[in-house]
């Protein structure tokens, strides 16, 4: 077997591959050993050993899906693993980190979880596009480029954000200075000179933990599923009378220098 | 077919070395590699650039290929110097073949030492649930190849004990003496939208290695 001779890349067995960590940068493994894992659909690339997946709505399963997965609208999209060995979990060669929550809470974006362990509880998030992992437990999460830790007082770019742990107000922040300025007016209601982009952030105060990636390439969204149609529920799209129309969601083209319904706001 | 100008002792053989991990750079001493088409980079010293139709491997070889699907265009680089491959900032792994043959996409195959005989092999099930054709490349003899891969491939050893399964989008090659199998996780749920997400599977046992890379290409299994 040392016939594949040393200067070629490292070579892994069930032996040498390790236990809930990264294999590199890009690939995670999980041992199984009769426990269970959720992961997203397709994200697994390889297995020793002798490994079950089943979609969650696979009757057996009942039970666990009641106990840690309260996000049913999406439920197909994830699927449970169990058996014994060990699995390799990647996803499109973004780089890939796995997680200990401690009875904590953390707020992910949805396209970013790959997998966690049925003792955390999945839950959608009240922000449209994020899921929110409660209790005690490993996930492993996929970020385009390394993941920063920030810790709060902060305000980040919406599109480098990936998470946040045990921060209770996450709220948007507009620059009103550089919009309501002369120059800053001047810009935003001609187009003339652009914007800087980043106008907009978002904020975080309290004491917890942001996640940020190095990039503000988004990763795609994973569907979190709809919302109750309900008066009060963010993205519910129910009866209360401003839902709907606003944000970037309403598919209304942006143009440069536009900076949407605030300019209304503000008179611009 | 032409004989190798270079008499049977091949006392120089093309060294290969991953600068960095995306960029191959191999030092040559007046002997000869075959490389895809177009991805020298940059070169130093004296080199000859020949295209080599149909993969270099005669006429035969070039039917098979057009009719298998898997043509690649290839080129034999021969000098004194270095000279550096990429291809698309893909990821490249150093593959060193003792006498066992390695099977590879021909798409993924970057650079080979030309000492190494390239063929076709019918793949089966594997091929088609990859989307790949129902053919792969066969590199085999003593010495380097080069294969590429959507970010850095993990090779995994297949031993008696230790047969793996492989999801066919992450597959990039193996090598050694290994069987392969099919596997098909389709049941009633994967037509109610419950399925496992895994529906097609590719059992490998025997004695050998495997490289999976951590992406997966879009197939037909990936949405099952």
């Amino acid at each position: 077997m040392s016939a594949y001779g040393a200067p070629g890349p490292v070579i892994h067995d069930p032996m040498t591959l390790p236990s809930d960590d990264n294999v590199n940068a890009y690939t995670f493994c999980v041992e199984l050993k009769g426990s269970q894992w959720f992961l997203q659909k397709g994200k697994m690339i390889a297995y020793y050993g002798s490994i079950d997946f089943n979609g969650i709505g696979h009757g057996r399963l009942d039970r666990l899906v009641r106990t840690s997965f309260h996000s049913p609208l999406h439920a197909s999209d994830w699927v449970v693993a169990e058996g014994q060995g060990k699995m390799l979990l990647a996803d499109r060669a973004f780089d890939v980190n796995s997680y200990d929550l401690e009875d904590g809470n953390l707020t992910i974006r949805s396209g970013n979880l790959l997998a966690f362990q049925p003792s955390l509880s999945l839950k959608q998030s009240i922000v449209p596009g994020f899921l929110t992992l409660i209790g005690t437990g490993k996930f492993v999460a996929a970020s385009n480029g390394p993941v920063v830790f920030m810790e709060p007082p902060i305000r980040v770019d919406p599109q480098a954000l990936v998470g946040w742990a045990d921060c209770p107000s996450p709220c948007h922040h507009y620059d009103h200075e550089y919009m309501t300025g002369v120059m800053g007016g001047l810009r935003a209601m001609t187009g003339i000179g652009g914007t800087s982009g980043e106008e907009h952030q978002f904020e975080f105060v309290g004491a917890g933990t942001v996640l940020l990636q190095s990039t503000e390439t988004l990763m795609a969204d994973q569907a979190t599923g709809a919302v109750p149609h309900e008066a009060g529920v963010p993205g519910g799209h129910g009866v209360s009378g401003h839902q709907g129309q606003h944000g970037p969601q309403a598919g209304v083209p942006r143009f440069p220098g536009q900076l949407g319904d605030l300019q209304r706001r503000f008179g611009l | 077919m032409r004989a190798p100008l270079c008499p049977a002792t091949v006392a120089s053989v093309a060294t290969f070395r991953l600068q960095g991990s995306k960029v191959l750079a191999v030092d040559m001493t007046g002997d000869a590699v075959k490389a895809k088409n177009g991805s020298m980079v940059a070169y130093d010293g004296q080199m000859a650039f020949k295209k080599l139709s149909g993969g270099g491997e005669g006429i035969r070889g070039m039917v098979t290929r057009r009719i298998t699907g898997e043509q690649m265009t290839v080129m034999e680089v021969k000098g004194h110097g270095t000279c550096w491959f990429a291809d698309r900032a893909s990821e490249i792994n150093l593959v060193n073949l003792q006498g066992d043959k390695l099977y590879v996409e021909s798409s993924n195959l970057l650079c080979t030492d030309a000492g190494l005989r390239t063929g076709t092999s019918f793949t089966g099930l594997r091929g088609a649930s990859q989307g790949n054709g129902l053919f792969t490349t066969t590199v085999e003899g003593h010495g380097q190849a080069a294969i590429m891969s959507d970010g850095p491939a993990v090779v995994l050893r297949v031993t008696s004990q230790y047969p793996l399964t492989v999801d066919p989008g992450a597959y990039i090659a193996h090598q050694g003496n290994v069987r392969q199998s099919f596997q098909s996780g389709v049941t009633f749920r994967t037509f109610m939208g419950e399925g496992g997400g895994e529906a097609f599977q590719i059992r490998f046992e025997g004695d050998g290695l495997v490289y999976v890379q951590p992406s997966e290409r879009n197939t037909i299994a990936g949405d099952v």
